[in-house]
């Protein structure tokens, strides 16, 4: 599988040189700056929600928030951890928006359940079928590591918390799974019932 | 599990920051061939998940729409400057509050309770300063928590209390206290007011959180007015008439924080659509 570099991969001068510009109304920026971050935030969307749809018009969502507070970006500061805290924003008006119209249908949230596999060897299951069993604020952790390659520090910032909270989120996340890969590899045991159904969306 | 080179949980660490494309370190690598659950979880990692990108002509469409409201912006001053203005409102208020009541309040206290609850009120108005501060701009970095430093100022103001005060007698708890409780606020709602006016300098994610944050700091600005202006050392008034303006002033940024929320997410479900 082909995987697209982390924003993280660029250098962050880049990044902060792309925001003055863009700060000073510089078409060519802005372009430059939806290629290149646009691929990553919609993963963190997708990797949380597995609906496409969704995901897109978050994207968009999150860049019209981006604009429209492109002022509070200040020369030096790190890009990522300002533009993901933004989009983090944006998922959890999308959530309550989901939780609420659910509420009105009475409907169950299903969140998928983790294939087995009798073999390790075997292909294991995707990202996206792995997070999902965890709840919501240790999945948002992981997929911020993993899928968007943010440092413990930046993905701090970007929840407002501090670097030992984040790492002991990433732990106990780390802890659960390899208790669901291992009974999953070994036979077609049931997983526990995912958490996060029940929980909201950290803030 | 421990293995001889490293355990689970220095293995975290490992997998926290590494990438499927790069090979692990040596430690790393022995502990995963001794571990099976961090080696499947190593493994699932590196399995990578979907490549799948967004759209090309939602990219396009994106690009577009700010390509149209594209015009030059001011970045937001410095956060020193922030501070700085929120710091010298902090201390304008209180000089004003104390030209206005006096100093009886200052001139009852004992040099220790002085100390104290002075100490207390300077390093909480610093410490909220600088969380408010910090959340006028996306992805501040915040090394305590914002959603706990309000309660732990709270918590330590009334242990600071709690232990520098004692309980005297008082014939008039209730009607004195309502006067005390009236004069904070008188003080705490116009710094709440020039609060905000810095507030909607910048980009305020969170409205309740910072709401909070900011009806907690004009409180604590009552508060030190009392203390310099109210003569009433007993305990419970303190507790009650004093410190209860923080309690209020943080209820009533909290409320005001939802209300703006509730107005800005009807707000943007109108604008987001390009």
């Amino acid at each position: 599988m082909q995987l697209e570099a982390h924003p993280s991969a660029f250098p962050n001068a880049e990044f902060e040189q792309l925001m003055a510009r863009y700060q000073q109304a510089d078409p060519g920026a802005v372009a430059v700056l939806v290629e290149r971050l646009s691929p990553q935030l919609y993963r963190f969307f997708a990797s949380q929600l597995g609906n496409r749809a969704d995901a897109e018009d978050m994207l968009q969502d999150t860049w019209m928030r981006i604009h429209r507070v492109r002022h509070t970006y200040r020369a030096g500061d790190p890009v990522l951890p300002w533009v993901y805290t933004i989009a983090r924003r944006v998922r959890v008006d999308n959530y309550r928006k989901r939780f609420r119209m659910a509420s009105r249908e009475m409907g169950v949230d299903v969140l998928p359940e983790l294939p087995t596999h009798n073999d390790e060897t075997s292909s294991l299951p995707s990202f996206e079928e792995l997070v999902a069993v965890l709840p919501e604020s240790q999945r948002e952790v992981v997929t911020m590591l993993k899928v968007d390659g943010l440092s413990l520090e930046e993905i701090a910032r970007v929840t407002s918390s501090t670097t030992g909270a984040v790492k002991q989120k990433a732990h106990r996340a780390y802890e659960r799974l390899r208790k669901i890969l291992e009974r999953a590899t070994k036979g077609p045991e049931r997983t526990p019932p995912p958490q996060s159904a029940s929980k909201g969306v950290a803030q | 599990m421990r293995s001889q080179t490293m355990t689970c949980r220095e293995m975290d660490a490992v997998i926290a920051s590494h990438a499927g494309d790069l090979t692990l370190p040596r430690e790393a690598a022995e502990h995963v061939v001794e571990c099976e659950g961090c080696r499947l979880l190593v493994k699932a990692f590196d399995n990578g998940h979907t490549s799948l990108g967004p759209p090309e002509d939602r990219l396009k469409q994106i690009q577009a729409a700010i390509k149209e409201d594209l015009r030059p912006v001011r970045p937001l001053a410095s956060s020193g400057v922030f501070l700085l203005a929120f710091i010298l409102i902090s201390l304008a208020v209180v000089a004003i509050g104390s030209q206005l009541l006096g100093v009886n309040g200052w001139n009852a206290l004992s040099t220790i309770q002085r100390m104290t609850i002075f100490a207390a009120l300077t390093a909480s108005v610093f410490l909220l300063a600088i969380s408010v501060v910090r959340q006028m701009a996306p992805g501040g970095k915040h090394s305590i928590s914002p959603r706990l430093l309000p309660i732990g100022i709270l918590a330590g103001l009334i242990l600071a209390t709690a232990v520098i005060f004692q309980v005297r007698h008082e014939t008039a708890f209730v009607p004195d206290g309502l006067a005390c409780l009236r004069t904070g606020m008188t003080y705490s709602i116009p710094a709440a007011l020039l609060f905000w006016v810095l507030l909607s300098r910048g980009a305020v994610l969170y409205p309740k959180l910072t709401g909070a944050a900011a009806g907690g700091f004009a409180g604590l600005i009552g508060v030190s007015v009392l203390e310099v202006g109210c003569p009433n050392l007993d305990l419970y008034h303190i507790l009650v008439w004093h410190l209860g303006v923080i309690l209020l002033c943080a209820i009533g940024g909290l409320s005001l924080g939802a209300a703006v929320d509730h107005f800005r997410r009807r707000s943007i479900r109108g604008h987001s659509r390009i």
